[in-house]
């Protein structure tokens, strides 16, 4: 007994010592990132390297500001991608809420066409999707950045298995008491799946949030550049700004930091949701 | 309130290219008031029947009728119907409160205080006063029972509709609830029709049953005449409990004297079963016929009847269950819990031809139900 009991113990340190390694992995860089932010360029490139903090971060903030309106980025980017991520969250929804409880001709057919859709590359899309815009005259808007991406196959597929679980008695009881079909969807189908539609938005927000190619193509204005479009520009030809880079680095990975804490008890059980067949 | 008809009601699902037949040209007439039970075996067709008056299934072939409005084509939210569902359908995300508001706030234009005065008194009825703020998952299994019963109620509905609602609680509850969902239906006189495959909870519910089986609707009447005069031998079979016995015998006619005499004609059985019937006029015309007696209409005897063996003896307390073999059919005796024979005894079963049930071989239509006394005094009382 006191054997097995020693063994455990020894099993639980190990497993500790690398789950901490493995945080440390993970944290390192995200706080490299943040002191790097907080010194002066030579002062990070300085060698033995430096590992506290330093005070410099709202300097070298104003040193990216004077070579891009970096703010204006990171408006853009929160705009978009809000925006996106509410009236995507509708359309999957929907969609997968009509997937998953209503019969109609070619149901199967058109939702793994959809699914198919995955398969396709961004860069694939990018041409087509640019000369679209072009079309409409819609290049350096918002929604040339919004609309393309609203129906996002993997939110419809997610909301459709989260949807299937619905018990169909619950929606013909609302039958009964008098709802009609989309008072099934917004009064009964989406209160009861709160936890998906959280994993959702995340899901959803950090697509837009870290779309790069396709914005680098359509906006070509300053002004409307999003933070991965911003971003590119700090690496220059003849000199890389570590320290303007990092700066808008840190600033950029705190909206989603938020987003996550605000979520993630929904998140994980709607990661989790659907996982076992009950 | 209203009177329900459903006229040639028929409903066939589609899988692959074959049609399977859940509902075949159901004609029921199911009066203003009146408490219906629809009772069969599992996949007979009865929650289809219950579905399509629901307005849940579309109707492949047919009417239904509330009065003398057609609502075959009425969407379910408009013809005012509530209904039960076997495992509850709360709305998981709302308190009881708003579970039974919900149907009025979205079917009338009632204002707020009234509806929630309505869902209080509602509330008050059925016991769940204290319930009214917690969520469905908080509740025991009676308790949502309970308010799934409340919110049909609240609404006053032309009718009501209950699939099976008492099969998710325990046997104890069960009875109870039974008993109180027939006073309450008594009290409120709405049109109600219940769906079960219990014929113990059909027989003891309804003021009229319909026995349905491969959507084909096989009797409709009053518990005691489907019990005493079945329309069919699946019906004789499926009501009662336990079951009645069954078996084939031939028909041996008396010689062409006796029978101008009046004679009656023998029936002759598995295991040398042999019974003279005095009145022989309905196997008439057959050389065969199925033979039903139910279990408590056997008596044991010292002298004359058929021989049986005993098998099994269950005591229940206030009676005993005898199960007997009798040249390879199996017997089922209901008797006295003073007599105990043991398995392995042999002993002498008897009954009166009035009690005797034949059925037509092949139809498996009834051609002799029972006669003896009982019948005529019970349809007098009602």
């Amino acid at each position: 007994m006191r054997e097995a009991d020693r063994r455990e113990g020894v099993w639980q340190f190990l497993t500790y010592t690398f789950l901490l390694a493995a945080v440390a992995l993970t944290l390192v860089p995200i706080y490299w990132m943040v002191v790097a932010a907080s010194l002066p360029q030579p002062a990070f490139l300085s060698y033995p390297p430096r590992f506290l903090p330093g005070t410099e971060f709202l300097a070298n903030l104003d040193a990216l500001q004077g070579r891009l309106d970096f703010l204006r980025s990171v408006g853009n980017s929160v705009l978009i991608a809000v925006v996106y991520t509410l009236l995507s969250m509708l359309l999957c929804s929907m969609a997968g809420f009509a997937f998953a409880k209503y019969e109609f001709r070619f149901k199967e057919p058109i939702f793994y066409g959809i699914l198919a859709t995955l398969v396709l590359p961004i860069q694939l899309l990018v041409i087509p999707l640019f000369l679209l815009m072009v079309r409409f005259g819609w290049t350096n808007t918002y929604q040339a950045i919004i609309l393309p991406w609203a129906a996002n196959p993997i939110g419809i597929f997610l909301m459709r298995q989260n949807m299937k679980k619905i018990p169909d008695a619950l929606l013909e009881s609302a039958r009964m008491d008098g709802a009609t079909e989309f008072q099934l969807f917004y009064r009964i189908a989406l209160p009861t799946m709160k936890s998906s539609l959280a994993a959702l938005a995340i899901i959803l927000f950090l697509f837009q949030w870290n779309l790069f190619l396709y914005p680098l193509v359509v906006l070509q204005e300053e002004s409307m550049y999003t933070i991965p479009v911003a971003f590119a520009q700090l690496v220059g030809f003849q000199r890389v700004y570590y320290d303007q880079i990092m700066v808008a680095a840190t600033i950029s990975i705190l909206p989603i930091f938020a987003l996550f804490l605000a979520l993630q008890k929904q998140f994980v059980s709607g990661i989790l949701a659907g996982s076992l067949k009950e | 309130m209203a009177q329900i008809t459903t006229d040639g009601l028929s409903k066939e699902y589609h899988s692959g290219d074959e049609a399977v037949v859940a509902v075949e040209d159901l004609d029921a007439t199911i009066g203003d008031g009146e408490f219906l039970v629809l009772v069969g075996p599992s996949g007979c067709g009865k929650t289809t029947t219950l579905r399509c008056i629901a307005g849940l299934e579309d109707v492949t072939d047919g009417r239904i009728l509330f009065g003398d409005r057609d609502m075959t084509d009425r969407r379910a939210r408009n013809r005012d119907v509530a209904m039960v569902f076997q495992n509850y359908a709360l709305y998981p995300h709302m308190n009881v409160r708003e579970n039974m508001g919900f149907g009025l706030k979205l079917s009338t234009d009632m204002p707020a205080a009234e509806i929630d005065d309505r869902v209080e008194s509602t509330a008050e009825m059925m016991g769940i006063e204290e319930l009214l703020d917690q969520k469905p998952k908080e509740l025991s299994g009676g308790q949502q029972q309970r308010v799934a019963l409340g919110r049909a109620i609240v609404r006053e509905p032309e009718v009501f509709l209950m699939d099976e609602p008492l099969s998710n609680l325990d046997a104890k509850l069960r009875a109870e609830m039974r008993t109180e969902l027939q006073e309450l239906q008594h009290e409120l006189g709405v049109t109600t029709v219940y769906v079960t495959h219990d014929q113990t909870e059909a027989m003891a519910m309804g003021d009229r049953i319909a026995v349905m089986n491969d959507g084909v609707l096989q009797q409709v009447g009053t518990p005691e005449e489907v019990y005493r005069s079945p329309a069919n031998e699946f019906v004789a079979d499926f009501i009662g409990s336990p079951s009645i016995n069954l078996f084939a015998a031939d028909v041996e006619r008396p010689a062409r004297r006796d029978a101008a005499e009046g004679r009656g004609a023998t029936l002759r059985g598995p295991g040398g079963f042999s019974y003279a019937l005095d009145d022989a006029s309905a196997v008439e015309d057959r050389d065969r016929v199925r033979v039903g007696v139910r279990p408590e209409d056997l008596r044991l005897v010292e002298r004359g009847g058929n021989e049986a063996t005993v098998t099994v003896t269950e005591h229940m307390g206030n009676e005993n269950f005898l199960y007997l073999e009798m040249g390879g059919e199996e017997l089922t005796a209901r008797i006295d819990s003073s007599l105990r024979p043991e398995p392995g005894d042999s002993v002498r079963i008897e009954f009166d031809e009035e009690a005797l049930y034949l059925f037509d071989p092949e139809s498996g239509d009834a051609v002799k139900t029972k006669t003896d006394e009982l019948g005529a005094s019970v349809t007098e009382v009602r």
